[in-house]
């Protein structure tokens, strides 16, 4: 059941009413009953993957938990050997926390990244002679993999730290792992925030109803507006690169992140207003990252819940663990304070961007990706007081709007070249573009005919850039802090009601009477 | 408490530490920071900060650092 179509909203008003008709304890079953429809209408096989791991990370958290409490009586029983028992009791714990999330990553390997791998290793052999092919294993990837994988690890890693209790019901631990509008590209959503809202029985609230709509029908205009009609240009860019110039090509790239931001936010608003019409708020996912004024600013604008989730998971514990501070140590007493300081977020920094790459898929051309963003970070970190040296002797600050415009013009300059690697097929692809870009830029070649080469007709950039242009202003004017969702609730009801006229009558002219339109997968659909 | 002031001023110029009650939820301390401030905190007063420790609660405040600083120094 694909989320932008009509029986996605018809199967979503009939188990929003079921939610509200039964009692509030009961509530929850309504909402396993419907993720676990959800999940099967797509692929029965894959749910057997999926159940395999709930089944391993609730046996997990338990074990995890018994062992906490075992702990603790044996410290109060023996309050000698405090240290001795800590000790013992935290590598028990790691050893199963180390097993659970090997079998996790290792499910979502087997389906991701072998088939690559087997064909790295059959041209890697061609190489030294050996004639081997490994022939690909053809898995069907289980819908959701990559956010259930990572949202149940960190569930677990949360049960590890005692940060969260076990869930102690198999069923309801079920429904946090396959709650259905997470399941078609995240946010990866946190047990203490999710799970109390999906038991709790939520109130019917017209006004959380209101909103929750308004939510969806924003997220299936910027899809429908702006990112599937760009996706074919887009395509024509990427794939066929030769015949066009390095300034085509730049554009491409350009394109290619208004494409996305449109096509990831878009869904995102699409899920979290499907959700929220349960009274189940999920994770942001998206701040206005264009606006970002520094990388490290994107990244926290962009993708959060992938961003928080490497933080709290993967950049603290690599930061401050034993050899990272060693080399710090090393690098300090032979480079300086500054150096033994800089060494353990700088490396952690590049792993983490590395393993964002690999999150996207399993090519070098995304391993190139996380490497040109967590290169970046490490770079800004570096030199940051040289730059605050030359913003001085400038006399730039944050209060100078040039300023501001130049810092986030950069951060979308970076962007872009960095998305040659995420949208190109191959790692060889983008470095060709960027060559093309840089030695045959041709800026002559941008001319109207060329926007028309690339498989849109004048109205089609037409609709695109007024689209554009809506998102941009609405963006803005958040940014600069105007609360539109208020003055829009605040508006007459004449106002409200024409602009939800507007919005359905459009959707409806483009999606359901345009026999050419057929809505376009997610980007990060499959991933 | 003061030598902890004196650590976070040291590490985080610019940041006024005292009357702070949001520092990581406003953005105001940023994981680059936090990172290098454990590093300091665990080499001055002989403890180990853990990834674990890294939560909104321990750093939000100098009153919340200075908490966590002496639970870990007590265990």
């Amino acid at each position: 059941m694909s989320i932008n179509s009509a029986g996605f909203l018809l199967f979503l008003a009939l188990a929003a009413a079921a939610y509200y008709l039964l009692p509030k304890p009961r509530r929850w079953l309504v909402l396993l009953g419907a993720s676990a429809f959800f999940y099967l209408s797509y692929s029965p096989a894959a749910a057997v993957y999926l159940l395999l791991t709930v089944a391993v990370t609730y046996a997990a958290a338990h074990i995890l938990d018994t062992l906490r409490r075992q702990e603790r009586a044996a410290l109060e029983e023996h309050r000698d050997d405090r240290s001795l028992i800590k000790k013992r009791g935290k590598r028990r714990r790691r050893i199963v926390l180390g097993a659970a999330l090997v079998v996790n990553f290792a499910t979502l390997a087997l389906f991701k990244y072998l088939d690559a791998w087997l064909g790295t290793a059959s041209r890697l052999l061609g190489l030294f002679g050996v004639e081997q092919s490994f022939g690909p294993l053809g898995l069907l990837l289980p819908l959701g993999i990559s956010f259930y994988i990572f949202q149940t690890s960190g569930y677990l890693i949360d049960v590890y730290r005692g940060r969260v209790k076990p869930e102690g019901n198999f069923l309801r631990y079920t429904l946090f792992t396959c709650w259905f509008p997470q399941m078609i590209q995240g946010p990866i959503n946190r047990f203490d925030k999710l799970q109390p809202q999906l038991l709790r029985g939520n109130d019917f609230d017209p006004e959380k109803i209101r909103a929750a709509i308004q939510l969806m029908i924003w997220g299936v205009l910027k899809k429908a507006f702006i990112a599937d009609p760009l996706a074919p240009a887009v395509a024509e860019l990427f794939d066929n690169f030769t015949q066009y110039s390095g300034a085509s090509l730049l554009l491409g790239s350009a394109l290619y992140c208004v494409q996305l931001y449109a096509d990831f936010s878009g869904g995102t608003d699409l899920v979290r207003g499907a959700s929220a019409l349960f009274g189940v708020e999920m994770a942001e996912n998206f701040n206005r990252p264009y606006f970002a004024r520094s990388m490290d600013e994107f990244w926290r604008r962009w993708h959060m819940s992938l961003g928080e989730w490497m933080k709290d998971y993967l950049f603290y514990p690599l930061a401050l663990s034993g050899p990272m501070n060693r080399l710090g140590k090393r690098l300090r007493t032979r480079f300086g304070p500054r150096a033994g300081k800089l060494a353990a977020p700088c490396l952690s920094t590049v792993v983490v961007f590395l393993m964002v790459g690999l999150w996207q898929g399993p090519g070098f051309s995304n391993i190139a990706y996380g490497l040109w963003n967590g290169g970046l970070m490490s770079l800004a970190m570096i030199f940051s007081p040289f730059f605050t040296r030359i913003n001085e002797r400038l006399g730039l600050d944050e209060k100078n709007l040039p300023f501001r415009v130049f810092q986030s013009l950069r951060v979308c300059s970076l962007v872009v070249i960095g998305r040659y690697f995420s949208r190109a097929t191959s790692f060889m692809q983008a470095l060709r573009m960027l060559k093309r870009t840089v030695l045959h830029f041709g800026w002559s070649s941008l001319g109207a005919e060329t926007f028309l080469s690339f498989g849109l007709a004048g109205t089609d950039w037409l609709r695109i850039g007024v689209a554009a242009g809506v998102l941009l202003a609405v963006e803005l004017l958040l940014e600069k802090g105007v609360p539109l969702r208020k003055r829009l609730d605040d508006s007459p009801e004449w106002v409200q009601f024409s602009l939800l006229f507007a919005a359905v009558l459009l959707l409806t002219a483009c999606v359901y009477l345009n026999t050419d339109y057929t809505a376009i997968m997610y980007v990060y659909e499959n991933v | 408490m003061e030598e902890l002031l004196n650590i976070l001023t040291e590490n985080c110029p610019g940041i006024d530490f005292e009357g702070q009650e949001h520092l990581i939820d406003d953005g105001i301390l940023d994981s680059l920071n936090i990172v290098m401030l454990v590093g300091e905190l665990n080499e001055a007063f002989d403890i180990s900060i853990g990834a674990e420790d890294l939560v909104p609660e321990n750093f939000n405040s100098l009153e919340a650092i200075y908490a966590l600083v002496q639970r870990l120094a007590d265990e």
